[in-house]
């Protein structure tokens, strides 16, 4: 990291247009189109029009992206959009990205793949993908300030991930998922969509299965165009200049890096070459502050130590650097809603 | 339905017309009166009773197709407003003391109105039972529309929770048991996969047509989400029900559906389970239900109940 000033970002924000018109929103307005919704209503307030994303050269902005997706869920009300939407997401059609997915070997691959070319296959949540002894997890985070479209994306890409393993694996895998808002009125889109494995009111957004369905091989695939075509998706995305993450992503990393040391806005600004006031405003916008993403990098590395390397409530302590332990006890509260002493029973 | 209103344009137009007619009549041979003896409570309300009747009227006409029923309802309506718009332009016109009929227009089509209005809602009435009897098996007992799936058309998932809650407590008073069969179109993701999502609609559509026919007169029909449906079957026990959910699922396997494009033919099955109600909530019952589907799904071989 240098510390050169006015360099060229090596992240995207969220007014960044990077979102291709005629992939993912297409799709979300293909769903409510063919549920007879009138476009002009679909698009207002977008900035978009029809015609230009038939022209297939319109990107759009996750702002723009989010704005559609308000309007979709408006005026289509029901309980299951989401869950529809997510259903066509992936491999989806979005060239060599869903090429590379379609092809992939096994599961890993797969979800490899997913992370490695997210920007063209999930642009509005970043999948981070994890793997202990028993289990390989998926965890899904905000990646451009989705607010409160959080329960609609996780319910979409959750149930991506669920159909498309469905589909290339032959049949349904026994995923399990952990949400973080409360059960809803409609857990039966859950059950239907995700599977009756889920619970609501967890520290993390995230899905996982045992390890062993992950290096299952896949049939119908062919390994060479999966390689040809994830070549192709990053030389595609080296070209157009889309390689970097998003803001919140690279602050993640950071964060998670430098986790055990003491971590202030200051210091975090200053590590990506900005003011304090400056990297503020910039949280703000993506409808976040320096605690929140602290406190999810935190719960992210704790509940790892805990659940998958077995640490102690006091190893835990100790790693991030908690001397007072009624002080820790009380951040994994806020953190998790829970405490250390509950957990062991509850998410292994 | 896009345009209703188009149906009942003369309609409007006719009610329109009196209503003017009236209004010249008056200022023809009356004269404003001044401000100072507007009585602003009268105005407003017997101007709010005429907008609101209007309001009404338009309801109606949008919503109802064109027919004996919808004529009878507007005429008594359209009285009640004439009058109650005669009853508003009195307040600013004051006519001479030899006009008679003035009292005639305000008091004389109201009784009619009510006359028209009561004769309209028990022909409604009677049409209702009609509908109802297109609803068999699709709601019972109540009505709530915000609680219907808009795609087959059947009861929601809110629809259902709150039926179970009644079936359960009238099956307790009557001592009488109640089951629940679950229905779950088996690789139904994969027609909408290859076939799109309009395709799977349809095969939706039609299975719920399928499964209406085999039901009997009290039973009903709900939509959970997606291509998972729920039959509650009052009075039945559950090896009643397992043999009612068999034949559903036989049903759909030799239904030879065909597709709207090509006329391909689908293979379809569906995988059913049933439970009997013991002394649980309507969610406890609809959760256990849901866990027997997930083992009756991871079982291929043991499918139907």
């Amino acid at each position: 990291m240098s510390n050169a000033p006015a360099r060229q970002r090596n992240w995207y924000e969220r007014d960044a247009r990077f979102i291709p018109a005629h992939h993912q929103p297409a799709s979300l307005l293909d769903l409510a189109l063919g549920r007879g919704i009138d476009s002009h209503r679909l698009l207002r307030g977008t900035g978009l029009f029809y015609q230009d994303i038939l022209g297939g050269r319109q990107s759009v902005t996750a702002e723009q992206f989010l704005r559609l997706i308000d309007n979709v869920r408006q005026l289509q009300g029901g309980d299951d959009c989401s869950f529809l939407f997510g259903q066509q997401l992936l491999p989806g059609h979005y060239g060599n990205a869903s090429h590379a997915l379609r092809h992939a070997q096994n599961l890993q691959q797969a979800l490899e793949r997913l992370v490695l070319l997210r920007r063209r296959l999930s642009p509005l949540l970043t999948p981070r993908f994890r793997l202990d002894d028993r289990y390989a997890y998926i965890h899904w985070f905000d990646s451009c300030g989705v607010g409160g479209r959080e329960i609609f994306l996780m319910e979409a890409c959750m149930t991506a991930v669920t159909a498309m393993c469905r589909w290339l694996s032959g049949g349904p895998l026994p995923w399990q998922y952990q949400l973080r808002h409360p059960k809803p009125g409609y857990v039966e889109q859950y059950w239907v969509h995700l599977s009756e494995e889920v619970r609501f009111g967890c520290p993390q957004n995230l899905m996982r299965l045992p390890r062993e369905f992950l290096v299952r091989p896949w049939s119908n695939v062919s390994v060479t165009v999966g390689q040809v075509a994830e070549q192709a998706s990053l030389e595609e995305l080296a070209a157009a200049d889309e390689m970097a993450p998003s803001m919140l992503d690279i602050l993640f990393e950071y964060l998670h890096e430098h986790i055990r040391q003491p971590l202030g806005l200051d210091r975090l600004a200053e590590a990506q070459g900005m003011s304090a006031a400056t990297l503020k405003r910039k949280l703000k916008r993506h409808d976040t502050h320096f605690q929140q993403l602290l406190d999810q990098v935190r719960t992210y590395v704790a509940l790892d130590l805990y659940v998958s390397k077995g640490f102690s409530s006091d190893e835990v302590a100790a790693y991030l650097n908690f001397n007072d332990k009624a002080n820790f006890r009380r951040s994994f509260k806020r953190w998790t809603g829970l405490l250390p002493s509950d957990l062991p029973g509850s998410f292994a | 339905m896009p345009s209703l209103f188009a149906f009942h344009r003369i309609k409007l137009l006719v009610l329109f017309l009196v209503a003017n007619l009236g209004l010249i009549l008056h200022l023809s041979l009356g004269a404003v009166k001044p401000l100072s003896i507007w009585d602003p409570l009268d105005v407003a309300g017997e101007g709010g009773s005429a907008i609101l009747v209007l309001v009404w009227i338009c309801l109606l006409l949008k919503s109802r197709p064109a027919g004996r029923v919808t004529t009878l309802l507007f005429a008594g309506l359209a009285c009640l407003f004439f009058s109650l718009w005669m009853d508003v332009i009195d307040e600013f016109i004051q006519l001479p003391d030899s006009v008679r009929w003035d009292g005639w227009l305000e008091s004389g089509p109201m009784p009619v109105g009510f006359v028209l209005l009561t004769l309209g809602i028990y022909h409604w009435h009677s049409e209702q039972l009609a509908i109802n009897l297109q609803m068999r098996n699709r709601e019972r007992l109540y009505r709530e529309h915000r609680e219907f799936d808009t795609l087959t058309p059947l009861g929601g998932a809110t629809y259902l929770r709150n039926q179970i809650g009644s079936s359960i407590q009238q099956a307790e008073a009557d001592r009488q048991p109640l089951s629940l069969v679950m229905l779950d179109m088996d690789t139904f993701n994969t027609i909408n996969r290859d076939y799109g999502q309009a395709e799977g609609d349809r095969v939706l559509q039609v299975v719920t047509q399928l499964v209406l026919l085999n039901l009997r007169e009290h039973d009903l029909l709900c939509r959970l989400a997606g291509d998972r449906f729920v039959i509650v079957l009052p009075n039945t026990l559950e090896s009643q029900a397992k043999v009612m959910a068999m034949e559903v699922s036989l049903a759909i396997a030799h239904l030879a559906y065909r597709t709207t494009g090509q006329g391909e033919r689908l293979v379809l099955s569906a995988t059913t389970v049933a439970v009997m109600a013991r002394q649980e909530s309507a969610e406890g019952l609809l959760e256990r239900l849901n866990l027997r589907m997930a083992q009756a799904k991871q079982m291929p071989l043991a499918r139907s109940a």
